[in-house]
């Protein structure tokens, strides 16, 4: 009887005992503060996305042979929301990936890094490419490294210009130029241009007007500066008195730029450079072009940086394995990969020409010029503290903004007294 | 004598067997308190809280009503959206699928393909169903090319409007949940008791007087049915106007539970979303627990 009833306690006890392990073990594995057990959380898509992530841990347990080494991966929606529970869980793995747009919301998890800290991994700011240290940044402060950059672009469409007669974008162009080349395209019941909803897309070209971000150093809204918010109105001018642009079909027409230049409705269009591959062999077979910014009233063009990385999570039992695993990751042999797979614009300098060497050879020497004039001028985008409120009341927006129904800088000055 | 001496078993009996029951019932329960008591527990808890996703965590009393009610910008409008989506789509909705369901009486031929039709957008993702409608409305879209190439005259921007926007939300919805509501009538058309019909005809009813004075009243049970489901599904809208108008433009078309899941899933206050959850819970009650008590003017249970 002794028996049965202690196997049944034993029986009881076990499942709870795996979950236990489950919940705890899971994430921070990593055990004690001299295990060598690192677990990398990163976001991979498709089962391209996936090798891809697969290669860079291969090599850093290859540079790291008595680590253990340890991915996990979601695609990138889950991955953030999962993010949120591990981190409100202090469960958040050792080596997480990062991206610029996102980091304000997780600056919480991660730790600061400093230069020690780069030393211990193995990396200096001074490999990377001009502005790629300022990708994960936040006020000011470094929660991780990037192993990619990218910045936004003018793309145009070679042969509706050609049509039209448009004079093409070249490097160093300025907003008059724009503005030629989008008149001069909007016939033939197309568009010269198309406006965009996504932050990115949209803020790129005021950004570049007004030589200024509409957000402070100290991550203050600067939605009000009054140079920003000319430059405001003026891309929404762009459909409501210039008429060169579509007005937006409705507010949760999240690509509305992008996919008015894929469909051929429009002859240019602001996008980042990740999508500089697909837009250049795109299914309509249309010829496309690559700009920079066009250059802004002080005499340069000013563009974000944006880009992915991996930080340390702050809940990390091992920072200095993690740091060695992170040096790892972003070491020269698995930027080169990164570079030579043509997947994204490397972050370290040296690995960056190999990223044009994997492209076609038709449109190789186009991708590097325009890429170099867009990377010549470009700080890491600041964000404040409501970011993502400020976005999200700001796209909504932009649709009234565009109809000619609201101005775009009272809008701005509203958002900046809702969330300053 | 004899009670005194059954009570005692009985209620041994009774207890033993309240026993077994609760054994028997204990999975349901505990799937009950788990799924449904705990979290809707939880959530007036967080309704109380400064409750961010992560990062700490505090009691505030009632601010986050105070707040949603003073000094929450959105808050008053996606209220008063979901009031105007509601008063426009339940009568459109209960008047179009009662007329259908009437329409496709016993004399039409392939009344059933015709339901089946009038049914498919209620089974259809809607998903799909917003892209087939933003491909007709938008001004590259199907309606503004007639319109352009047949009359030449440029159609309204129509979701990018305030006032268009949320017509359209509306008119999909419609279009959308008109085929739940036509198989609830046609069901209670089909039952109505022929006797009654007959003794109608008899006496000279026809047409309107048939219709009004004898198979509304017959029906109404449905009628009141549909009215109450109707009323809370309007007024618990989201994925409509999310996907149609993304609630805009500006907040035109945002409705409270979309503001619920900004505030909740996009800023992280998950104390805010509860308090306006249970804003909306309360307003919901209330109109139904009105809707019950009028229709003990207008609904008739009895054949």
């Amino acid at each position: 009887m002794k028996h049965i009833r202690k196997a049944i306690a034993a029986a009881a006890i076990i499942p709870l005992a795996l979950s236990a392990c489950g919940g705890t073990g899971g994430a921070t594995s990593e055990g004690g503060s001299d295990s060598k057990d690192i677990v990398i959380e990163m976001w991979a898509g498709g089962e391209n996305d996936q090798k891809a992530i697969q290669t860079q841990v291969d090599i850093a347990k290859k540079l790291l042979p008595d680590y253990n080494i340890e991915l996990r991966t979601a695609p990138w929606g889950d991955f953030f929301t999962k993010l949120t529970t591990n981190m409100a869980s202090g469960n958040m793995a050792c080596v997480t990936g990062m991206n610029s747009g996102r980091l304000s919301s997780y600056v919480d998890g991660f730790v600061e890094l400093t230069d020690a800290d780069l030393e211990t991994a193995g990396l200096k700011k001074s490999e990377l490419a001009p502005g790629a240290d300022e990708v994960l940044m936040n006020k000011g402060k470094l929660y991780g490294i990037p192993f990619d950059v990218a910045t936004m672009l003018v793309y145009y469409n070679e042969d509706q210009l050609a049509a039209a007669n448009a004079p093409v974008p070249a490097p160093g162009w300025n907003f008059d130029d724009f503005e030629a080349t989008a008149k001069a395209a909007t016939a033939n019941g197309k568009q010269g241009f198309a406006v965009g909803m996504g932050d990115f897309q949209w803020m790129a070209l005021p950004i570049s007007k007004a030589g200024l971000q509409p957000v402070k150093e100290d991550g203050t809204l600067d939605l009000t500066n009054e140079k920003f918010a000319a430059a405001a109105d003026w891309y929404a001018g762009l459909v409501s008195e210039q008429k060169v642009a579509a007005e937006v079909a409705s507010a949760s027409e999240l690509g509305w730029g992008e996919d008015q230049f894929s469909n051929g409705n429009a002859a240019m269009a602001v996008d980042g450079t990740w999508n500089a591959v697909s837009y250049l062999t795109n299914e309509s077979g249309f010829n496309v072009g690559i700009a920079p910014l066009p250059v802004g009233d002080s005499g340069e063009s000013l563009g974000l940086v944006l880009g992915s990385g991996f930080g340390i999570a702050k809940n990390c039992e091992n920072k200095e394995a993690a740091l060695k695993v992170m040096g790892a990751l972003l070491s020269e042999e698995a930027q080169d990969f990164v570079a030579s797979s043509g997947r994204s614009y490397p972050a370290r300098a040296s690995s960056q020409p190999k990223y044009f060497e994997s492209l076609d050879e038709a449109y190789r020497d186009k991708v590097q010029a325009a890429f170099e004039a867009g990377f010549a001028n470009v700080q890491g985008q600041r964000v404040s503290d409501e970011w993502a409120q400020v976005s999200a009341y700001l796209t909504p927006e932009l649709v009234n903004a565009y109809a000619g129904r609201a101005k775009l800088s009272d809008i701005l000055a509203t958002a900046q007294g809702q969330f300053k | 004598m004899l009670r005194s001496a059954h009570a005692p078993r009985r209620g041994a009996l009774a207890r033993k067997e309240a026993r077994q029951a609760l054994g028997f019932a204990s999975p349901a329960l505990v799937g009950l308190a788990a799924f449904t008591i705990v979290p809707v527990g939880l959530s007036i808890v967080m309704s109380f809280f400064h409750w961010p996703t992560f990062g700490e965590r505090y009691p505030n009393g009632v601010d986050n009503y105070i707040r949603l009610f003073t000094n929450s910008p959105d808050f008053w409008p996606a209220l008063r959206n979901s009031f105007v989506y509601a008063l426009l789509y339940v009568p459109i909705n209960v008047i179009l699928a009662l007329a259908l369901a009437m329409g496709l009486g016993p004399r039409i031929r392939g009344r059933a393909a015709l339901r089946v039709l009038f049914f498919i957008p209620v089974v259809t993702p809607i998903v799909a169903n917003v892209l087939v409608w933003k491909m007709l409305l938008q001004p590259q879209g199907l309606f503004n090319g007639i319109s352009l190439s047949v009359f030449g005259y440029q159609l309204p921007n129509f979701l990018a409007d305030p006032q268009w926007a949320m017509i359209m939300v509306v008119v999909m919805s419609v279009w959308q949940g008109l085929g739940y509501n036509m198989l609830i009538f046609s069901a209670a058309l089909e039952q109505l008791p022929e006797t009654v019909v007959e003794a109608a005809l008899i006496d000279g009813a026809y047409g309107f007087r048939m219709t009004w004075n004898i198979v509304l009243p017959m029906i109404s049970p449905s009628l009141f049915f549909a009215t109450v489901m109707t009323m809370i599904s309007a007024l618990q809208v989201f994925a409509q106007p999310q996907l149609l108008t993304g609630g805009g433009p500006g907040n035109a078309t945002q409705p409270l539970v979309q503001f619920i899941y900004n505030q909740g899933f996009k800023f992280q206050n998950l104390g805010l979303a509860a308090a306006a959850a249970w804003i909306l819970f309360a307003v919901i009650i209330a109109i139904t627990a009105l809707q019950f008590k009028a229709q003990k003017r207008w609904v008739h249970y009895e054949h």
